[in-house]
């Protein structure tokens, strides 16, 4: 199997601008199942997060889905168009939360090319790659900005 | 109507309060957790999270791995969630994530564990029964390695007068 074969071609470090903003394609209702495995499955024990009986009583009245899940959903909405053909996530930053995401809220992500680097040091040898710096912005269904984060990841050049 | 062995029960509460936290104090955070292939594969797909190197173990070799790379975001979340009762449960928003830094690679049977110093509270004008704390989380793989390490703050409720 030829692997350049199975990512695509049109998200290779040189075909990011700087100024670029992207709409990712894809949405995504964020249903209970999601937010309780998640949450459950890397042992968060905030019950806010699963517990409905408990959370009746508090100011929101239904269950919140935690931040990492509404990160790692908005990061993954737009990873095939900014992290596809990526070698290595470095970092996150200044990831803030703007608005509380309840279950059967719908997700979508916008991402813009911050800066380009085209020599990071840590480049494993037998790759050509250059590190980017993404800021996402995740927003539900109501156009309100849920989610905002600084990511840089290592992706690399377009294959000779 | 109140069951026998409820008027018996002594309640036991989880989690720390704003008043706990002493700047430069370390938590060695409970469990560890060893990170599975399927808890990989789920966490991947349910978040929508297309790079092969997560999900297709040919492509991570073809890329230098010995397998599939487990997903940086459950990295992320692995390390944030074995903080939470020291940290955060006993409620309070979580307001952001600062410097996060993933240092290097983790693998299906590695096992993770947290680590997490107080380096910042104060009082919240705008929410004067909480406090605003700061703590900088560690991750480290069996080896000792650092794998992950980021700045996290929150909102932390102080205790109720009696």
């Amino acid at each position: 199997m030829d692997v350049k074969t199975l990512t695509g071609t049109h998200n290779y470090f040189e075909d990011f601008n700087v100024g670029d903003v992207f709409e990712h394609a894809r949405g995504k209702t964020v249903t209970e199942f999601d937010n309780v495995i998640l949450t459950n499955l890397v042992l968060n024990t905030a019950q806010i997060h699963f517990n409905e009986h408990l959370t009746a009583t508090l100011p929101y009245k239904s269950r919140l889905v935690f931040g990492g899940v509404t990160a790692a959903l908005v990061i993954g909405l737009a990873m095939q168009d900014t992290g596809e053909n990526a070698l290595a996530e470095l970092g996150l930053d200044e990831v803030r939360f703007r608005a509380p995401v309840f279950h059967g809220d719908t997700l979508y992500a916008f991402s813009e090319v911050l800066d380009k680097n085209e020599a990071p040091a840590n480049v494993p040898s037998n790759f050509e790659a250059g590190e980017v710096r993404f800021r996402h912005w995740g927003i539900n269904q109501n156009n309100e900005i849920v989610f905002e984060a600084v990511r840089r990841v290592l992706i690399k050049k377009r294959p000779r | 109507m109140i069951h026998e062995f409820q008027k018996k029960a002594k309640k036991l509460p989880k989690g720390h309060y704003y008043e706990d936290f002493t700047v430069g104090y370390v938590f060695q955070h409970h469990w560890g957790r060893t990170i599975n292939e399927g808890d990989n594969s789920l966490f991947s797909t349910a978040t929508l999270s297309f790079n092969p190197l997560y999900f297709n173990a040919e492509y991570a070799r073809a890329h230098g791995h010995p397998q599939v790379v487990v997903n940086p975001m459950l990295v992320f979340l692995v390390v944030f969630g074995l903080t939470v009762e020291d940290l955060s449960e006993a409620g309070g928003l979580f307001l952001g994530v600062d410097k996060l830094t993933f240092h290097r690679p983790v693998y299906p049977c590695d096992t993770l564990y947290a680590r997490s110093t107080v380096i910042d509270k104060r009082e919240s004008s705008k929410y004067p029964t909480s406090g605003i704390v700061t703590w900088h989380t560690e991750g480290f793989n069996q080896r000792d390695e650092l794998v992950i390490d980021f700045r996290r703050t929150n909102l932390i409720p102080k205790r109720k007068k009696p």
